[in-house]
């Protein structure tokens, strides 16, 4: 077999994009999933009458779909409810809201780990209660939480993968228009976006490790 | 100064609090002592609403404690507490522990705060340990820190759940010691303790709890020498007498 084509820069530079748009994606929808997720997990945990029941209810529904139905959901139900997005947005808004259920649950998860005795002592001092969650609980949670979520973000990186499904031009999404032209590159081009993958995601793992030896 | 007046308390089925009436004064050092699930715990933190009380008035400074339209954050400024496990902030220095009520509650600059912090840390003789966080203290010296963190809000009253009974033998004095100095000063004390020689040589009242209920309220001679109640004969005996 011969490789040597496969690895023109015209295809690399395809691959590039991909990887590109794979980034932004990943990186729009951990901010925003970081956000809602955050906010969300915190409402559970703060046991606000009715709307943590509900948000409970909404959790455990996204948590337990698979995330490729979600994201054919948003790309081709939605239009029929009157709502069309972008190839894009779709792949966004579908990642943000399965990623945020999931942070969701890590946040909440994170802040009951914190001894129940912080609280009291916080409250015994006259803080309010938000007072008491934002200077002594969540600084606390925050630091527990970053191994789970890293992992969950990593998750995310390579979850968006799964937008192949509604053509999204990301980086799987390319390598397979370059093996439908050229079906002999299949390996080659399926190892180097392997290893674009493993090198973003490793890195990324060793940070969440260097991040837990310094709270350690 | 704090008055129970026919409080009960409820954990669903679970009658923790019955009946209770009881008055403490203007700097009085009340100690309350009993066994094990007798309700001292629960008693003491409804004075500070950690937990609420089901039925009942219950007034600090003639104010409602389980009120709708208390502002239990600013009656809380008045009314430290020091807890069994010490709970300090463990991502916060000694001085920021102290420091952190001061300026988010009580809007003092961090210079005026800091200032407090150290006073009151030489008050419990560690002012060399500002700067350390609370895992490289001993239990001992973690306890005087939760002493000054309370102190430092200047409150007319202090509450000490069990604050002994997470030591080492050795390191019960030195929390004992800075407690009898705030007592000597005329600090108002509720204190829940298994330590009787504290409860006979600074208690003002000692205040005798079983199963829920304040079974006898006297002055610490009378009480362990002459006690009434045949359940008090009892546990004074088994904690003495081994």
């Amino acid at each position: 077999m011969d490789f040597s084509g496969a690895f023109t820069s015209d295809n690399l530079l395809f691959l590039l994009e991909g990887f590109y748009v794979t980034l932004k994606v990943a990186f729009i929808s951990i901010v925003f999933s970081f956000i809602i997720g955050g906010l969300v997990g915190t409402l559970r945990f703060a046991k606000i009458p009715l709307l943590s029941k509900v948000l409970a209810v909404i959790v455990e529904l996204v948590r337990n779909l698979p995330l490729l139905l979600i994201i054919l959901f948003t790309y081709f139900a939605l239009p029929e409810l009157g709502i069309n997005l972008s190839i894009t947005v779709s792949a966004i808004v579908a990642l943000t809201i399965f990623e945020s259920a999931m942070l969701a649950e890590i946040v909440r998860g994170g802040l009951n780990s914190i001894p129940k005795g912080q609280m009291e002592a916080a409250r015994s001092s006259g803080l309010s209660y938000v007072q008491a969650l934002r200077l002594i609980i969540l600084p606390q949670a925050l630091r527990r939480m970053v191994p789970n979520l890293v992992s969950q973000f990593i998750s995310l990186l390579k979850d968006t993968s799964l937008a192949v499904v509604i053509a999204l031009p990301e980086l799987l999404h390319n390598a397979k228009i370059i093996q439908a032209q050229h079906p002999s590159y299949v390996i080659p081009i399926f190892l180097i976006i392997s290893l674009m993958y493993f090198v973003v995601n490793y890195a990324l793992s060793l940070v969440a490790k260097r991040l837990e030896l310094k709270h350690a | 100064m704090i008055a129970f007046e026919q409080v009960n308390k409820f954990y669903g089925d679970f009658h923790v609090l019955k009946d209770i009436n009881l008055t403490i004064q203007d700097g009085e050092v009340v100690v309350v002592i009993g066994p094990s699930g007798s309700g001292k715990s629960t008693l003491l933190r409804c004075i500070n609403g950690l937990e609420t009380t089901s039925d009942g008035v219950l007034k600090v400074k003639n104010i409602q404690v389980n009120e709708k339209k208390t502002d239990i954050n600013k009656l809380r400024r008045n009314i430290g507490m020091v807890f069994q496990h010490f709970n300090l902030y463990p991502h916060k220095t000694v001085l920021e522990n102290i420091t952190l009520a001061p300026i988010n509650v009580l809007k003092q600059s961090a210079e005026e705060a800091k200032k407090t912090a150290m006073y009151y840390l030489e008050k419990v003789g560690i002012p060399d340990k500002a700067s350390s966080f609370p895992s490289q203290l001993s239990g001992g010296q973690q306890q005087r820190v939760a002493i000054a963190r309370g102190l430092a809000m200047k409150p007319e009253i202090m509450l000490f759940d069990e604050p002994t009974s997470a030591l080492d033998p050795e390191m019960v004095g030195e929390v004992l010691d800075v407690m009898k100095a705030l007592a000597k000063e005329g600090m108002t004390m509720v204190v829940v303790t298994h330590e009787m020689g504290f409860a006979k040589e600074v208690g003002d009242r000692i205040v005798f709890m079983d199963q829920g209920r304040i079974l006898e309220e006297e002055m610490p001679v009378e009480f362990f020498e002459n006690p009434k109640e045949e359940r008090a004969k009892v546990f004074l005996s088994r904690i003495l007498n081994h």
